[in-house]
């Protein structure tokens, strides 16, 4: 990447495409409706209307697309004999515990695509059958005969030993289809969702290559966003393209982290709430939380992907009451069609209506009053669900009641869903900061930070266009992992240094190459752990000394206790390289003292307009802060003020 | 109605109850030792109040589930509890279910001295002692099943008791992994503990007992509504176990359902008396069964809490199969009589509800241990394992193939965990193509299963529908009966063997019953 040419962040999201990018030190941003057809039409005509030659940073939805609406490629699977089911069988374990109907996500790879070959590798790296390199012939005229699109190669034991994959490899390649390796891809034991990972990339591969050709061929030194954070260059997302299944979500929470930054707060956990669902996430000390146990679309992906979780409840999540007398709010959505009551075209009784009926925009529509919001129909909808409570609980119920109640349950499931992330994982939400993005984000903020005690709750600036910043400051990055399953001990430890070099040797090159020197490159070491026995690592960035000292104290700290006297296994040296993007410094606003003049009044809340607002003032509580495509409800017991580069904070 | 009965607040705490016990159920999986806790996540976790009744659990294994309130009410019946103390039980005859499932609880203490709740785990340990490794094989009384832990305290006042501590590593084979496990165990009671003592903390005690007590109600009533949706009558079903493998004969399982209104009566009078071999079904393993069929039927979510059993009785006549008395053996009682409960049960209800009812699963959850010596390492191991099979097929679906069914949902063991953990390897692992049962919707395959040991070993087979497939239902065929072998030689569903290094264990599981004639 050349520092000195103009960079654009372009996130396609389901209904606007968002443009960013800095001009003359200012940061700059447009929306272009999406063709979701093919979303890189939207992305040519955005692009039309900015430079030419820019360097361009993708944050996509078409990997997560595609998977879900199953429309991958025609993909073979090779792996070893005996075990071709393994796709098929999975876990073994039914996706419901008590539904009579549940079924199982047929496998991407069709029974008659997946072959086995002759070969095995066992535990200790040795080979206990040699690969039937005979056999191979015939397997290639096969494939052929069946016309795959792209095939996936995923043996047992095959991070120990990867010979027999390369040479399947060398052996497909005159078939001149996309290869996915899994020795390659995913070196990490666990041959099901290793395997199940390597064939999502296989089975993304054609339609992903393409995507990216044509984007490609207009801006030649594309970059894609990565599910882990940090961008990767086209060629590699077009050859992992499983590694930008959460491309979207993931820009989100690096803009987010962002805003935190430039506020001063290390610790955030964000909170994107859109119509249908909600996706939250964790960064810890300035850092992003990733994990591998990832599933999308009812698949394991079992390679780094961002931590985000999200729940089905949204702005347009209807609520009702059930047969047993509970109020239950979601997962069925109003969705944008017919949409929510308020909308104008049904009588769906959802969340979003509920803020309509407790005046929570401030009777002023959606993107900046462009979009009316039917009071009328919302009232009308609610009353019916305080009708049906009003039976339940032999009194009288309220619309407001009603309206009161549906809010409350919404943020029980996205309290949830936020515990999940933090709480569940060891994290104490009092040490955390709350960051609300998306349309409503605003509208829960509150209410969900004080039920998971987080003190206090930041507002960032341009909340709906967030993912497309995060594109765009995104740092390059290329993480690596290599299974060492080392014992804690003298002999061991003295080997890591040079695996460690190994990897930063290989990643430096590549940085180097895409156009970071050394001072603008720095590499993370960090060792995955465990006591022998278990099958769960956690990861310390302490990787000389007093390292066993470090894992019981982390031990401790997420689980409340460490033993001691039990050994230690090293089980993975993983590195994280990365190329540092040059930063662009957040805008500073005008700043003034003392109260800010609200715009208006009403009969509950002080209405202020997010863009009228300057840097250093506080605001009047109760009060809605509204601006083109988010709205912030602060009540009365808060605090909130402006900071000098326009997030709102609200203290608790 | 109670006049403080809020709907929203009783959402609330169905969440928050519920996110403690699926919260216990992730920090025992990340700390656990033994492959069948923290891969096969063969464990389940719940929330009690103050009087012991469940008020939430996670979505565990449905076995444990509805039998694990038995458990902490044998607890809280011999255990004066003080405030850091932990109960361990396993005695199938003080509630417990077979010995390897050995259940703790933890009071939740507010100031110092009161109780408000109870949180409990349970988690099958690959060993508990025993004549076989695995502690899975075919005694004929309790005592040659392994080590029986009645209510007795682990922890005493936050410090372990380690004199009973060691007392029990020096019964169990591969005593680090089950010293791993305990640990883990009691990890996670703290885990809960502290979540609850936060909620209590940030909402009041009032209102977390009094939603407490509102969520066992809220079951209850949709329980009701459930069983009025059922037509009113009289259902009757038969099936049976292969056999006890010690004698070869059926061992019958006989039900009758009577629905009146929105209550109901699952009167098991008529099924065979206990016997010698280890089939037996203690009477928490029934009320699990029965827990289960009815909490299906719901159709959607409802709180895992006491108020689901309150609108059914359960009629298990004492010294039956499905009520045994001491000294029965038991091991699979909790595995494979748990399984036919639910067949039976559910062939009666497809006479009430021909749309709903799915045909017969397959069955069993073919339970192999294989325990030794790892020449790699000379320590002890030993591994357990159960395997899927076919779905019966669904009146408007097929049955899904290589699936855990009904009481079980635990996990497999991957090839790769499974042989860095053991000496063992797996051969083969696929599906049974062809087993599932024929009809207008075909019941799923079951799979095939093989592993060879690499070191001379003992193992055991405790498994069922060998001699009979599982039923189809309207006109669908019978799922294909499992096999079972070592090398070549076809070997009991029931039993032990001795093993060569290099002998192959061969696993072919039944396969789902089909649904309605084939056009």
């Amino acid at each position: 990447m050349n520092p000195r040419r103009t960079r654009i962040g372009v996130d396609t999201g389901g209904t606007f495409t968002d443009f960013v990018f800095v001009k003359d030190g200012q940061v700059q941003l447009f929306k272009v409706p999406s063709t979701p057809e093919d979303p890189s039409l939207a992305i040519k005509q955005g692009l039309a209307r900015i430079a030419a030659d820019a360097d361009v940073v993708h944050g996509t939805t078409v990997g997560t697309n595609a998977l879900l609406q199953r429309r991958g490629a025609r993909t073979a699977l090779i792996t070893t004999r005996g075990f071709e089911d393994v796709l098929a069988i999975g876990r073994q374990a039914r996706p419901e515990l008590y539904n009579l109907n549940a079924i199982k996500p047929p496998p991407l790879v069709d029974d008659d695509l997946r072959f086995g070959v002759g070969e095995r590798v066992v535990a200790s790296g040795e080979v206990l059958e040699p690969l039937d390199d005979a056999g191979l012939p015939q397997l290639v005229e096969t494939l052929k005969q069946a016309q795959v699109e792209s095939v996936a190669i995923s043996l047992l034991f095959s991070f120990l030993h990867p010979q027999h994959e390369e040479r399947i490899a060398e052996s497909l390649a005159s078939l001149g289809v996309p290869l996915s390796i899994s020795s390659r891809i995913l070196p990490e034991y666990r041959e099901y969702e290793r395997t199940s990972t390597v064939v999502i990339n296989a089975y993304l591969q054609p339609l992903m290559g393409r995507y990216l050709k044509r984007l490609k061929d207009q801006s030649p030194t594309l970059r894609v966003m990565q599910s882990s954070g940090g961008s990767i260059s086209a060629d590699v997302a077009a050859d992992e393209p499983v590694r930008t299944i959460l491309s979207g979500p993931s820009g989100g929470v690096v803009g987010a982290l962002r805003a935190a930054r430039s506020a001063g707060i290390k610790n955030v956990i964000t909170f994107d709430m859109g119509g249908t669902s909600t996706d939250v996430a964790l960064c810890d000390s300035g850092a992003i939380r990733t994990t591998n146990e990832a599933v999308v679309a009812g698949l394991p992906v079992a390679v780094s992907v961002m931590d985000i979780h999200t729940v089905g409840a949204g702005g347009g999540s209807i609520a009702r009451v059930d047969e047993g007398g509970s109020l239950r709010v979601g997962p069925e959505s109003a969705g944008a069609d017919p949409g929510p009551a308020c909308y104008g075209r049904s009588m769906l009784p959802t969340v979003t209506d509920a803020h309509v009926v407790l005046g929570h925009f401030g009777g002023g529509g959606l993107l900046g009053g462009e979009f009316k919001l039917d009071e009328e129909r919302a009232r009308a909808a609610l009353g019916q669900l305080a009708e049906d409570l009003s039976r339940v609980t032999g009194k009288r119920v309220s619309i407001i009641a009603a309206a009161e109640g549906v809010v409350s349950v919404a943020n029980t499931n996205m309290e949830r869903a936020l515990r999940h992330i933090s709480v569940e994982r060891g994290h104490d939400p009092r040490q955390f900061a709350l960051l609300p993005f998306g349309g409503a984000g605003g509208l829960h903020a509150v209410e969900l930070a004080r039920a998971l005690r987080i003190p206090q709750i930041i507002m960032p600036t341009a909340p709906g266009a967030l993912s497309a910043v995060g594109v765009l400051v995104a740092d390059v990055v290329k993480d690596q992992s290599r299974t060492v399953m080392f014992g804690y001990n003298a002999k061991d430890l003295t080997k890591l240094p040079k695996v460690f070099r190994e990897m930063e040797r290989e990643a430096a090159t590549v940085l180097r190459r895409e156009g970071f020197p050394a001072a603008r490159q720095r590499h993370e070491r960090a060792l995955a752990m465990r006591y022998r026995g278990q099958s769960f690592e956690l990861l310390i960035t302490k990787t000389d000394g007093n390292v066993a000292a470090a894992f019981h104290r982390a031990h401790r700290e997420r689980y409340g206790y460490a033993q001691e006297q039990s050994e230690i296994e090293i089980v993975s040296a993983r590195l994280r390289s990365i190329g540092l993007v040059e930063r662009f410094s957040m805008k500073k606003i005008r700043v003034k003292k003392g109260f800010a003049k609200p715009l208006s009044t009403t009969k509950s809340y002080f209405i202020y307009k997010r863009d009228a607002l300057d840097g250093g003032v506080k605001l009047r509580t109760p009060c809605i802060v509204t601006e083109y495509s988010a709205t912030t409800l602060i009540p009365a017991d808060a605090k909130a003020r402006v900071d000098q580069f326009g997030n709102i904070l609200i203290d608790l | 109605m109670k006049p403080r009965f809020d709907p929203t607040t009783l959402e609330i705490y169905r969440a928050l109850f519920t996110s403690v016990a699926e919260e216990m159920g992730i920090a025992l999986r990340r700390t656990a030792f033994s492959p069948n806790i923290k891969e096969r996540r063969d464990y389940s976790c719940a929330v009690f109040d103050a009087k012991g009744r469940v008020i939430a659990q996670g979505d565990h294994m449905p076995v444990h589930l509805g039998s694990m309130p038995m458990a902490v009410a044998a607890a809280l019946n011999q255990i004066e509890f003080a405030p850091g103390d932990v109960v361990a039980v396993n005695d199938p005859f003080a509630g417990g279910t077979h010995l390897p499932d050995v259940t703790l609880v933890m009071p939740v203490v507010v100031k110092g001295t009161r109780i408000l709740f109870y949180v409990a785990n349970r988690a099958h340990h690959a060993d508990i002692g025993g004549a076989t490794p695995g502690s899975m094989g075919l005694a004929t009384d309790i005592y040659g099943e392994g080590i029986r832990i009645p209510p007795i305290r682990l922890v005493r006042n936050g410090t372990l008791d380690s004199d009973t501590m060691r007392l029990l590593l020096a019964n169990v084979r591969g005593n680090v992994e089950r010293r791993g496990d305990f640990d883990a165990q009691i990890g996670s009671l703290k885990t809960g503990a502290t979540r609850l003592l936060e909620i209590i903390d940030r909402r009041g005690e009032r209102e977390a007992t009094e939603y407490a007590a509102q969520l066992i109600d809220y079951s209850a009533r949709l329980m009701r509504h459930t069983i009025a949706s059922i037509p009113d009558g009289v259902y009757e079903a038969e099936d049976a176990l292969d056999d006890d493998g010690v004698a070869d004969q059926p061992v019958k399982i006989a039900v009758r359902v009577i629905v009146k209104g929105d209550r109901a009566t699952v009167d098991f009078s008529g099924s065979a008396a206990q016997v010698i071999g280890a089939i037996n079904a203690v009477e928490a393993i029934t009320v699990s069964a029965v827990s289960y069929v009815f909490r299906c039927l719901v159709g959607g979510e409802i709180p895992a809490s006491a108020g689901l059993m309150q609108p059914i009785d359960v009629i298990a006549p004492a010294g039956t199969v499905v009520n045994a008395n001491p000294p029965a053996s038991v091991a699979g009682g909790n595995v494979e009589t748990s399984q036919r409960i639910v067949d039976t049960l559910f062939k009666a209800l497809s006479q009430a509800l021909p749309d709903r009812v799915p045909a017969a699963s397959q069955g069993t959850m073919n339970n192999l241990t294989i325990g030794g010596i790892d020449t790699r390492t000379g320590q002890e191991f030993s591994y357990y394992e159960t395997v899927a099979g076919g779905m019966g097929a669904r009146p408007s679906l097929d049955g899904m193939s290589g699936v855990h069914t009904h009481m079980t949902n635990s996990l497999n063991t991957p090839a790769e965990a499974l042989e860095y953990a053991y000496p063992l390897r797996v051969r083969e692992y696929r599906l049974r193509r062809g087993s599932g049962g024929e009809g207008k919707q075909r019941g799923g395959d079951g799979v095939v299963r093989e592993i060879e040991t690499i070191v001379p070993a003992r193992m055991s087979l405790l498994a069922d529908r060998r001699k009979r497939g599982p039923y189809g239902l309207y006109g669908g065929a019978d799922g294909e009966r499992g096999l079972n072998r070592i090398n070549s030689q076809s070997i009991a569903a029931k039993g032990s063997h001795e093993l060569k290094a290099g002998d192959r264990i061969r696993i072919e599981t039944p396969g789902g019953g089909g649904w309605g004639k084939t056009d």
